[in-house]
C-alpha cells in the first residue's frame, strides 16, 4: 500500500496497512536543499525539489503545494515581508477598506503574481507523485480571505461592526475562493486543506463563526469539486467542531493541540478524519523521545477509533527542529501499527 | 447616574460588543458634567479592570479583545480634547513589534489599553530592531518596553533586545515585557527571550506594566 492509498484509505473509512503520518513542511524543503526561502516560494522546481528532498529524507504520508498565502495578498496588490527562518508574511494589505475591494475585480489565479508559480509546482508534484503520494494542496479560508486583502485588523472591524458590509466583502471574494480552490484542484492536488484562521477559539467565538462565517464557508464548499480538510491554523477547533459534520466535501478536520482529542472525535461524529494534534513549537524544543511519547499519546487516544491521521497541529514546522524529532513521529506510528496490525 | 453605574453599564456593553451603547453612555456621562479626565479613570479604567477579572479564567478571543479596545478607543478620542487637564501619567513606555514581526493588532490593543490606564505610550510599529527600541525608551525616559511577536521565529529575535539592555547596563533602569499568541501557547519562552513578564491580554498588559515599574523604583509590590 503507498501513501496514496493509505491516505485515501484512512479518509473514505476503509482499513488500511499503517496509520498514516503528516507533517506540515515547506520551507524544510529549503533547509534541505540549500534553498533560500524566497526561491524557494517563488521558483517551481526549487519548491518541487524541496518535497522531493523530504520524501526522500522522511517519506511522510503526503507531498504539500506551497503554502504561501502572501502570494493572494499579493495578487490583491499587497507587500510581502520575506524572511531566512520562516515562511513569508504579509507586510502591507494590497487595498485599504472593504468598500475598496467591492469596486475592484478580482485576480486571475491563473495570471496574478506568484499564484501561477504556485499552479506549476501542483502540476510538477502530480506529474511526479500522482496516486503515490496524495498531493495535498493547501489554502485561505473563505472566511478568512478577507484579511488577507485589508489586512486583519480592517476585516475584524467590518465583522464586528457593519455586518451588511461583511457579508457583502464575503460574497465578493467567495468567488475567487472557490476558483483558487479548484484551479489547485485542475492542477493535481488530490485533496485540499483549507486553514480557516476564523475557526480558531482564539479569533472568534463561537457564536460569531456560526452566524456570520459559516454559511460562507458551507456555501464555498458547495462549490469546490474535490475533498477538503477544515485546518485552525494554529488555534483550538472543539469549539464548533459539533457544527462542521455534513460541510459539503468535508473528509477531515485538524484538530488543534490544545483541543482534547477523545472530545473531539466525541463532537465531530465517527465518519470524519481527525488529523493532528501535536504541539508545533515542541519540534524544535522537545527531544526524540519527548515526540515519540507526544506521538503515542495521540495514536493511543485517536487512532483505535479510526479516521485518524498523526499530525502537527499548526503552520510549517519550524526550520530548527532536528530531523530526528520528525522520524519519531514516523517510528511511533509504524510501532502502533505493527501493535495493532491492520488500522481502519 | 453617578460613576460607578456608568461604569457598571460601560462594562455590559463591552461585553455585549455593543460599541453604539458605549458611545451613548459616555456623552451621558459628560452631559452630565463628569470631566474628561474622570471619565477615563472612573468609567471606563474601572470597566477594563473588571473586564479582565472576568475573562481572567477563560480564554478571550481576538474578536472580543478587539471589541473591548475598540469602545476604549473611542472613550479616550472623545475625550482626548481635555485630556491635558489631567496632566499626571503613570510614565512613558515604548511598544512594537520586534525585528520581522508584522502581526500588528495585539500590539495595538495593548497601546490603547495602555493609553486608557494612563500610560505615556510611544508605540513604533512593526518591524523594529531591539536597537531602535532602546534608543526611543532612553530618549523618552521609558521605565518598560513592551516587545510583541507573534511567531516563534519571531519571538526569538526579542533576544537581541534583552542583550542590549544588559549589554548597555540599563538591566535595572529599562524592563522587558513581552507578549503576543506564542507566549500564550508557550509560557516558558517569555524566559528564554528574556522577558521580565508577559500578559496573557491587552486587558492586563497594565497591572504587568505596573508591576516592572515598581520593580524599577525598587519598591515593594503590595
Amino acid at each position: 500500500m503507498n501513501s496514496y492509498q493509505r491516505v485515501m484509505g484512512t479518509l473514505s473509512g476503509q482499513p488500511v496497512d499503517k496509520l498514516p503520518v503528516f507533517a506540515v513542511l515547506g520551507a524544510y524543503g529549503g533547509k534541505l536543499t540549500h534553498t533560500d526561502l524566497r526561491t524557494l516560494f517563488s521558483d517551481a522546481s526549487a519548491y518541487v525539489a524541496g518535497q522531493q528532498a523530504l520524501q526522500r529524507e522522511f517519506g511522510f504520508d503526503l507531498v504539500m503545494t506551497p503554502f504561501v498565502y502572501t502570494a493572494i495578498s499579493e495578487a490583491f496588490g499587497g507587500e510581502t515581508a520575506w524572511s531566512d527562518t520562516q515562511a513569508p508574511n504579509m507586510k502591507r494589505p494590497g487595498v485599504r477598506t472593504a468598500e475598496e475591494v467591492l469596486s475592484a475585480p478580482l485576480p486571475d489565479p491563473q495570471k496574478s503574481g506568484l499564484l501561477p508559480v504556485v499552479l506549476d509546482a501542483t502540476r510538477r508534484l502530480a506529474g511526479l507523485y500522482k496516486e503515490q503520494v496524495p498531493i495535498i494542496g493547501v489554502l485561505p479560508g473563505p472566511a478568512v480571505m478577507p484579511s488577507l486583502i485589508i489586512g486583519m485588523e480592517q476585516w475584524l472591524e467590518t465583522v464586528l461592526f457593519d455586518e451588511v458590509l461583511a457579508r457583502k466583502l464575503l460574497d465578493h471574494t467567495a468567488p475567487f475562493f472557490v476558483s483558487w480552490a479548484n484551479a489547485l484542484l485542475d492542477a493535481g492536488a488530490d485533496c485540499l486543506v483549507i486553514t480557516e484562521g476564523m475557526a480558531a477559539a482564539e479569533i472568534a467565538p463561537r457564536a460569531l463563526f456560526s452566524e456570520r462565517f459559516l454559511p460562507c464557508i458551507t456555501a464555498s464548499f458547495a462549490q469546490i469539486n474535490g475533498p477538503k480538510v477544515l485546518h485552525h491554523t494554529g488555534g483550538c477547533i472543539n469549539h464548533i467542531l459539533d457544527l462542521l459534520p455534513g460541510l459539503p466535501g468535508l473528509v477531515g478536520v485538524a484538530v488543534g493541540s490544545r483541543d482534547d482529542l477523545a472530545e473531539a472525535r466525541r463532537l465531530i461524529g465517527p465518519d470524519v478524519t481527525l488529523i493532528g494534534n501535536l504541539d508545533n513549537l515542541s519540534f524544535p524544543s522537545a527531544s526524540a523521545d519527548k515526540m515519540s511519547e507526544l506521538s503515542r499519546s495521540c495514536l493511543q487516544t485517536a487512532a483505535p477509533s479510526g479516521h485518524y491521521i498523526l499530525a502537527n497541529s499548526g503552520a510549517d514546522i519550524p526550520l530548527t527542529t532536528p530531523p530526528e524529532n520528525l522520524r519519531a513521529m514516523l517510528a511511533a506510528a509504524a510501532a502502533y501499527s505493527k501493535e495493532r496490525g491492520s488500522i481502519v | 447616574m453617578n460613576p460607578h453605574e456608568l461604569s457598571e453599564k460601560l462594562l455590559a456593553a463591552m461585553i455585549n460588543a455593543d460599541r453604539t451603547a458605549a458611545a451613548a453612555l459616555i456623552e451621558q456621562a459628560l452631559a452630565g458634567g463628569i470631566g474628561h479626565g474622570q471619565v477615563i479613570t472612573d468609567v471606563l479604567d474601572p470597566a477594563i479592570v473588571r473586564l479582565g477579572r472576568l475573562w481572567e479564567d477563560q480564554e478571550m478571543s481576538l474578536a472580543q479583545n478587539f471589541v473591548a479596545s475598540k469602545i476604549a478607543e473611542d472613550t479616550l478620542l472623545r475625550c482626548i480634547p481635555d485630556k491635558a487637564e489631567n496632566s499626571h501619567t503613570k510614565g512613558a513606555v515604548v511598544i512594537g513589534n520586534i525585528e520581522d514581526d508584522f502581526h500588528s493588532l495585539g500590539r495595538k490593543t495593548v497601546g490603547l489599553f495602555l493609553s486608557a490606564a494612563g500610560w505615556d505610550v510611544h508605540d513604533l510599529g512593526n518591524d523594529v530592531t531591539a536597537e531602535e527600541l532602546l534608543k526611543k525608551a532612553v530618549e523618552v525616559d521609558a521605565c518598560v518596553i513592551g516587545a510583541s511577536a507573534m511567531m516563534q521565529t519571531t519571538a526569538l529575535n526579542i533576544r537581541k533586545l534583552r542583550q542590549l539592555i544588559d549589554e548597555r547596563g540599563l538591566t535595572d533602569r529599562i524592563k522587558l515585557a513581552v507578549g503576543g499568541a506564542v507566549f500564550n501557547w508557550r509560557p516558558d519562552l517569555v524566559a528564554e527571550v528574556g522577558g521580565d513578564g508577559s500578559a496573557r491580554n491587552a486587558i492586563e498588559a497594565d497591572g504587568l506594566f505596573m508591576r516592572l515599574q515598581t520593580e524599577v523604583r525598587g519598591e515593594v509590590p503590595t
